[in-house]
């Protein structure tokens, strides 16, 4: 029975062999050209782990791009370092009908640095190449060979690469000796892959066809999350003249510590001797470890230098200890090395920083996940996190770039899984309180104080240091009013464990509100307008908040004596959804008109049914931002 | 046009003159010191000073994060001890004063270098040092070499970077290098605005006597101080000793360069010396031109590979052009057609250039080509169809301005096709298929243009666009008793917010997704119904036609409410909101926005207060806004024109076009009253 099958493969794979390959676009079913801006006709990846430094990357793509935007999808890109060596490339470019128009080989490709855009030195280099095609829909045929040499990383397999495309068929084959060990994340994967397996290699083979192209739906989860995605991860591996082995990340973690950065920690006698002098007044690890991050943040600066091992291994410490400055490997491995001359305890943790929240898979240990280095301080108990690229940021304060995710801390018995601190919506406040006066020609001047906290501390955090000049610049973009003009700026930072800045700026706005006949139109909300989100009909995936805020806003304005105060009838307004709060609110006392706004955004994970909720919430929110009173003016 | 000057160059078998041809901008007198020759400025490196340490920033600008102390350059030419050849060899030399966390930028250092695969330009003797004071004294912390990384950017660009050690708030640093240059044609640029202020920069240029450049000061600064002496034996060749003429150029207290907003080239506004070679004595008798006249480029241009050569390829269009001028009846239509011809037919690479990369068939046959191949081949297959047709050099907007003194042939960094018929002519650039006949994309609206003939002189052309960004609405419509509104919004768009459109649109896989997410984008508006016409023909307006509905107020107060009529297109922003302008403002193209909204109500209403009518205008016919509203028969009327006539504003009018939107936005705050009529 088994050989009956293998015979029938191997029939199978003949009779593609010999098939002219027909590119005619119209062959494309319908349902993957709708939404669709490119399609994959079919991708064969094949990975061949011979050795694990010689592992053989074969790619035969076909994409059949309909418009400028799918034109993306049709560049091929290749990243290149010291340990990957380009065998071949060659492709060709099709026609709408199928009939081949161009030629090109690597000769046509662009050869450029992958600098991006901040660092002193990034060895890695790429290869891109665009056709040049000036009639869509066209097909672009390619294939290339490229030879790693290690298997640290696995070059891994997502067939449907972005919404926008659909994909026809592809297929994603890893090769290695029947004896190799390797691990497997599915994701979203249905079926089971085939497997093959004789004396000599052992072969899996994952297969996908007819995947539609869907609409970008905002506020999505991440696309990894819901796209089909194949990693490989073996057990023994070799990288950069390192060998070694995992399975977890605990064994990973350790092979970080002992491999990568055990023998970079050592300091000069003197700095160590000055960190045991610096430190010898305080009570506390904790005050202890204050002043030594201080002591950082004021000595070295942040210079991005990705060489050699990959951009994994950190310079040694005494190095950053001469020059003051270094990446974020080197920086934490440097704090650390400082930490240790004063007994304190801390751990090198690699982190997928950004805004958006993306955590280690606690299931699967690999060292493609993690951009980034931060420090972890056990303090006994009071687990302490630093940021070490910043010169700015409070100490003990991870900011909205790495909070509530998981991270793996290396230390010297291995790795573990960690979890920084969240941001919680009730802790992520922006509170402002603003004093202005109205003057009969509708201008108006005043004060305005706002407390930034949690993730929104470093709201206006970049204005501090900048020139005056700069900062009424920048000002006038976050307060984008027409003829706004600031008169007096300051800033105040609480720079402990939870952070609060607060900005006190003198304010006055030309003819903000106008008066037409004998009535004046004054638009309440001045600073703090919630844009409108898009409505979407037929929402597939999730809604999904990446994070919470809570603003409130209380402006008291003092009305000029012509306004008739007797017939201002303020309109109050609440909204309140699983999504959040929604409260405005209009008094009058007197000449004083208080307007108060305040909002809360959710966090969270939500159905996709429950779009249209939030999407009404927030057009509400907005519509109800927009509030306009006509103030009757005395005759 | 310009200032001759003279120097005696003793040589010992030819008496000769040499010109240097000067700018009008440096129209200053120059000295001639024969035999005095004072030796170069440069300042010693790592002699710090108090003065430097404590430089007080508010003598020159108090907002600034760093300061340049002192900067020396000096460039000369000489023989390369290994090629044998000339190569120009170019010192730099910095110090510079940081004052805080933001000014550490300025110690991360990035010098792009030329190379090609024959020639490149080199860096040595690099060095670099942060100086510190620490217990009285200066500590020099000193770079280490390996802390030099040098980068492959592109097949052109290398770059070389490197960092300060040991950098703190209040740290002086100091940098020098050498540069060897092949390219002796623009010698070595002098750049004396920077992004942060300079307290001192002076540039000594040694210039052989056997080699004469055009010299050009561009920018807004005055030159502090310059003078030209006499350099004896600075070079020698076949072992013939030349003189050098030493020009010293100082400009003092020089303000950072700041970029502004919707700014034309910061090239035609950062003080900066420019030079391109004229022409070269040769040893053996006899000159060889670089720069020319007009009459010379002409030739020369008519007559190169890359461009006259190619512009009289009218064979390869020959057999193509009866099939693809089929059915064109007049000139006009042929040229039409053979535009939409090469539109398609070659695809722009995204690079520009004046010259063609190979040659125009091999452009056609890979459909593919820089600009200088799309508009070479255009103009071949115009001139294949008998239609006179020339080629216009040009510098796009983000290229700066052209010299007219004289021929800069560097200057010029576009070619477009002009053909002329009848008593017309038409510009043409074939490398947006989305823009319709006749109009140049936005970026080729710069200036002038030298229009490149075969048989006559070449003369200067206006690069105007031939339409303004038009764009009209009308919305039609009924609103209903429970506060809606229901009509029909018509939209037409010409010139350049249709082209701006028809891209927008093409992003899309069709129309209707357009439309679809249009409609998810206007949160308070549905939209019911659609149709999109002359997507494709580019030549006429695009006409969009939505069915919509939105809505006013829920009914529930349907006696007397408010109503904006500013939902189209509503202004709220004021885009030019800042105090200051020192630069022109670029707003691309003139433009010219109409809306027509009539909107009949359900009832009888009176109309109890209004939005302000305006007509008001810019100075100089610079732009006008005119609104009109209405109740008339139980409809609403709102008519509105905005036009903005210019495409660039001087920097002295920035304040009028503030002032001009404040009034708009203010206006567009205010509301129809409607109370029902009993």
């Amino acid at each position: 029975m088994k050989f009956l099958f293998t015979v029938a493969f191997l029939l199978f794979i003949s009779v593609i062999g010999y098939a002219q390959d027909n590119y005619d676009v119209d062959l494309i079913p319908a349902s993957l050209r709708n939404r669709a801006n490119a399609c994959i006709r079919n991708q064969e990846t094949v990975i061949d782990m011979r050795t694990p430094d010689n592992v053989m990357l074969s790619v035969k793509k076909a994409i059949t791009v309909f418009n400028q935007n799918g034109e993306d999808e049709a560049r091929l890109v290749i990243y290149y370092d010291k340990n990957i060596s380009i065998k071949g490339i060659k492709g060709e470019v099709y026609n709408s009908i199928g009939l081949a128009v161009t030629k090109f080989n690597q000769s046509n490709f662009a050869d450029v640095s992958a600098a991006d855009g901040f660092s002193l030195f990034v060895d890695s280099r790429v290869k891109h190449y665009l056709p040049s095609v000036n009639e869509y829909p066209y097909t672009v045929v390619y294939n290339y060979e490229i030879r790693n040499k290690q298997n640290l990383i696995i070059p891994d397999w997502t067939p449907k690469p972005a919404d926008d495309v659909s994909v026809e068929k592809s297929s994603y084959t890893f090769i290695c000796k029947p004896t190799d060990q390797t691990r497997v994340k599915t994701q979203n994967y249905n079926g089971t892959p085939e497997v093959i397996t004789d004396e000599k290699q052992k072969k899996t083979i994952w297969k996908v066809n007819n995947i539609l192209a869907v609409r970008t739906e905002p506020y999505s989860p991440a696309h990894e999350t819901y796209a089909t995605s194949i990693q490989i991860a073996p057990l023994d591996f070799y990288y950069y003249n390192h060998k070694g082995n995992y399975t977890n990340w605990q064994e990973l973690g350790k092979w970080i510590y002992d491999d990568l950065l055990k023998e970079r920690k050592t300091l000069p006698p003197a700095t160590v001797q000055m960190v045991k002098d610096l430190v010898k007044n305080e009570k506390t690890d904790k005050d202890k470890a204050r002043k030594i991050y201080q002591y950082l943040q004021d000595k070295t600066r942040y210079i991005s230098v990705q060489i050699g091992i990959g951009g994994f291994q950190p310079i040694a410490a005494s190095e950053v200890d001469r020059l003051g400055y270094g990446d974020c490997k080197a920086l934490v491995n440097y704090m650390q090395s400082l930490l240790s001359a004063a007994d304190i305890e801390s751990h090198y943790c690699v982190v997928e920083a950004g805004s958006e929240k993306k955590s280690m898979d606690p299931k699967y240990a690999s060292m493609v996940q993690g951009n980034h280095i931060i420090l972890c301080m056990p303090l006994k108990g009071d687990t302490t996190w630093l940021e070490c690229t910043s010169q700015k940021i409070p100490f003990g304060f991870l900011s909205d770039f790495t909070d509530d995710r998981l991270v793996l801390a290396c230390t010297p018995e291995g790795g573990k899984l960690l979890h920084t601190p969240k941001l919680t919506t009730a802790e992520n406040l922006q509170i402002r309180k603003a004093n202005l006066i109205i003057e009969a020609d509708g201008n108006i001047t005043g004060k305005m104080n706002t407390v930034y906290e949690g993730s929104q501390y470093e709201n206006q955090e970049e204005l501090i240091g900048k020139s005056i000049t700069e900062q009424h610049k920048l000002l006038k973009e976050t307060y984008n009013i027409d003829n706004i003009d600031f008169e007096t700026v300051a800033f105040a930072q609480k720079k402990d464990m939870a952070p609060k800045l607060t900005e006190e700026i003198t304010l006055n706005i030309r003819n903000y509100a106008p008066v037409n006949g004998n009535k004046m139109f004054l638009q309440l909300n001045t600073f703090n307008i919630k844009k409108s989100i898009p409505e979407i009909k037929n929402r597939i995936l999730p809604v999904y908040i990446n994070r919470g805020y809570t603003d409130e806003d209380t402006i008291v304005y003092t009305l000029p004596d012509n306004v008739d105060t007797t017939l201002i009838i303020g309109q109050d307004k609440t909204f309140k959804s699983d999504f959040g709060q929604y409260v405005c609110k209009t008094s009058i006392e007197g000449k004083k008109l208080t307007y108060y706004r305040k909002f809360i955004l959710n966090d969270g994970t939500f159905p996709a049914e429950k779009y249209a909720d939030f999407s009404k919430f927030i057009n509400d929110v907005n519509s109800a931002d927009y509030l306009k009173l006509a103030l009757s003016l005395k005759k | 046009m310009s200032n001759y000057f003279r120097m005696l160059v003793s040589s010992i078998k030819l008496r000769q003159f040499i010109y240097a041809q000067m700018n009008k901008t440096l129209s200053l007198l120059f000295l001639l010191i024969l035999s005095l020759t004072t030796q170069a400025q440069n300042f010693n490196y790592g002699a710090i000073t108090h003065d430097d340490y404590q430089f007080d920033r508010k003598t020159l600008d108090s907002n600034a994060n760093a300061i340049v102390l002192k900067e020396f350059g000096t460039a000369s030419i000489q023989i390369d001890d290994n090629t044998h050849s000339l190569v120009l060899i170019f010192e730099h030399h910095v110090k510079i004063k940081i004052y805080n966390k933001e000014g550490f930028k300025e110690a991360n250092i990035v010098i792009p270098t030329y190379k090609d695969s024959n020639r490149e330009e080199t860096i040595s003797d690099l060095k670099a040092s942060t100086f510190n004071y620490v217990d009285n004294n200066f500590v020099e912390s000193v770079m280490d070499k390996k802390a030099v990384f040098t980068e492959n950017r592109s097949k052109y660009t290398r770059l070389t970077k490197f960092t300060l050690p040991n950098l703190k708030e209040g740290s002086v640093i100091e940098y020098s290098y050498i540069l060897r240059s092949p390219n002796l044609f623009n010698y070595k640029t002098w750049e004396f605005q920077g992004d942060i202020p300079k307290v001192s920069s002076e540039y000594v240029a040694y210039i052989p006597g056997i080699y004469n450049y055009n010299v050009s000061l561009r920018g807004f600064q005055k030159l502090t101080d310059q003078k030209s002496e006499l350099s004896k034996e600075c070079l020698r060749l076949s072992g013939v000793a030349i003189d050098c003429s030493k020009m010293t150029y100082l400009m003092k207290n020089i303000p950072a360069f700041i970029e502004e907003d919707n700014m034309t080239a910061p090239s035609n506004f950062k003080s900066a010396i420019y030079f391109e070679l004229s022409d070269v004595q040769n040893i053996n008798g006899g000159k060889t031109f670089y720069t020319k006249t007009w009459k010379d480029v002409d030739y020369e241009l008519s007559n190169y590979k890359t461009l006259g050569d190619q512009m009289k390829r009218k064979d390869i269009f020959k057999e193509l052009i009866p099939t693809i001028t089929k059915g064109s009846t007049d000139d006009l239509e042929k040229a039409k057609a053979i535009y939409n011809y090469i539109k398609k037919q070659i695809k722009w690479n995204n690079y520009y250039g004046v010259y063609s990369e190979d040659n125009i068939k091999k452009s056609l046959d890979n459909r593919s080509g820089n600009v200088a191949d799309v508009n070479l081949s255009l103009i071949a297959a115009l001139s294949a169809a008998n239609l006179d047709a020339e080629a216009v050099l040009l510098s796009t907007r983000d290229n700066g301005t052209v010299n007219k003194l004289y021929p800069v042939m560097s200057d010029f960094n576009y070619l477009v096709a002009k053909v002329n018929i009848g008593d017309k002519s038409y510009l043409l650039d074939a490398t947006e298929p989305l823009l319709p006949f006749a109009l140049l994309p936005l970026r080729c609206i710069n200036d002038q243009g030298r229009v490149i003939n075969l048989k006559k002189p070449s003369y200067w052309i206006d690069l105007k666009a031939s339409q303004k960004s038009t764009t009209n609405y009308v919305l039609t419509g009924k609103m209903t008793t429970d506060g809606k509104i229901v009509g029909t919004l018509l939209t037409h768009s010409m010139g350049y917010a249709a082209y701006a459109k028809r891209k927008d649109i093409s992003r899309y896989n069709s129309p209707d997704e357009y439309v679809e997410k249009l409609d998810e984008r206007l949160t308070r508006i549905k939209i019911l119904e659609h149709s999109i016409s002359n997507l494709d023909s580019v030549e006429n307006a695009l006409t969009e036609k939505y069915e919509i509905e939105f809505t006013v107020n829920d009914g529930s107060n349907n006696k007397q409410f408010y109503f904006s009529p500013f939902f189209i297109n509503p202004i709220s922003k004021n885009p030019f909101n800042l105090n200051e302008r020192t630069y022109p403002v670029d707003l691309g193209a003139a433009s010219d926005e109409r809306i027509v909204i009539n909107v009949t109500l359900p009832e009888k209403y009176e109309l109890l207060e209004k939005p302000k009518d305006m007509a008001i205008g810019l100075p100089n016919a610079g732009g006008k806004y005119l609104l009109q509203t209405g109740l008339q028969d139980n409809t609403i009327s709102v008519s509105q024109i905005m036009q903005l006539n210019n495409a660039i504003y001087q920097a002295d009018e920035y304040l009028y076009l503030k002032e001009f939107y404040s009034k708009i936005i203010q206006n567009q705050k205010t509301e129809f009253l409607l109370k029902k009529a009993n």
